[in-house]
């Protein structure tokens, strides 16, 4: 896959992206002259504790994409078990791909050349309403998860409010 | 460039095909063409001065570890995967689900055990990094094995 076939692939779902937006969030460039780095505005899915949050972040394409996964980074602070305190989003799908002979059931979790930012975000989308407790990117906010829902919870609830004050 | 490979890999790709006979008949043939895709592979692995820039920014994102006997495995495990010219009939497949781009009449696409059908440069670059039908997940080596000791 040459440098041009993955902008061209990328190219072509910006287009569609701004033809037909998805719900739940929105996708741009960071540069317009640049395919390879994204910015996105992910809408608080409704009813979990980031209802109501605008959560901006960013995806950066390696000139092999779709062969290789992008790295996603949320450039709004967010508490969660599966994003780092940096913004690192840790999460199966955006893991190398790799040939494991015994972990071929695992093969669907980890990427595959048929992701788009559209089924990425809407994987990010549900990790965020779903966080999942076994390999936890952030152990404070794992361990708050499970022990102290409610300091979790407040904790949330101030990133939501900052989000909104940083998107007014 | 290393000549380690040849060795190992004619041992290693013979075996896959274990419980088929025919194959010995085109066996030269068939690894002269291997020999020659695993320098390929190799070239861009191991670029010489030789090499362009492109292929060394290539060679970096190259999966890690990934040593040579794998690595001719893999290619002569790809080789057995038939391949054709698209021919518009299908009525399934329009479009390579890698590249998103529709397939043209008399373009060379690749078939996996699975049916799923990809653009072969597209597929082969994806199988060099893992075995697995990007659209359904069926392991590809898994496939081929249990078809060849079945036949």
């Amino acid at each position: 896959m040459s440098e041009l076939q993955s902008s061209l692939l990328l190219k072509k779902q910006l287009a569609e992206l701004n033809k037909n937006p998805v719900e739940g969030f929105s996708a741009g460039l960071i540069d317009e002259n640049d395919i390879f780095r994204w910015e996105v505005l992910i809408i608080g899915p409704p009813d979990t504790l980031y209802e109501g949050g605008f959560f901006k972040a960013h995806l950066y394409f390696p000139k092999e994409y779709p062969l290789r996964p992008p790295r996603m980074k949320f450039v709004t602070e967010i508490w969660h078990p599966n994003i780092e305190k940096n913004g690192d989003v840790c999460i199966s799908i955006l893991h190398e791909p790799g040939d494991d002979k015994w972990g071929y059931e695992k093969a669907s979790e980890r990427w595959l050349p048929v992701h788009t930012v559209e089924t990425i975000l809407i994987s990010v989308i549900s990790m965020l309403a779903d966080p999942n407790d076994e390999s936890p990117a952030n152990v404070d906010a794992a361990k708050e998860w499970r022990e102290s829902y409610t300091d979790f919870k407040r904790k949330v609830a101030r990133c939501v409010r900052k989000s909104q004050e940083e998107c007014s | 460039m290393g000549n380690c490979l040849k060795t190992s890999s004619s041992s290693d790709d013979i075996s896959l095909l274990r419980g088929n006979d025919g194959v010995n008949s085109s066996y030269n043939e068939t690894q002269q063409a291997l020999n020659h895709q695993v320098e390929q592979y190799q070239r861009v692995f191991h670029p010489t001065s030789t090499s362009t820039p492109s292929i060394i920014r290539q060679q970096e994102h190259l999966t890690e570890n990934e040593d040579h006997v794998k690595l001719a495995k893999r290619i002569g495990l790809m080789q057995h995967l038939p391949f054709g010219t698209y021919d518009g009939s299908s009525k399934k497949a329009r479009e390579c689900v890698i590249c998103m781009a529709e397939f043209c009449v008399d373009e060379t696409v690749r078939y996996l055990p699975c049916m799923h059908i990809y653009h072969v440069h597209c597929i082969d670059d994806w199988l060099m990094r893992s075995l697995t039908c990007p659209s359904c997940l069926e392991p590809v080596d898994a496939a081929l094995l249990t078809s060849y000791e079945t036949t």
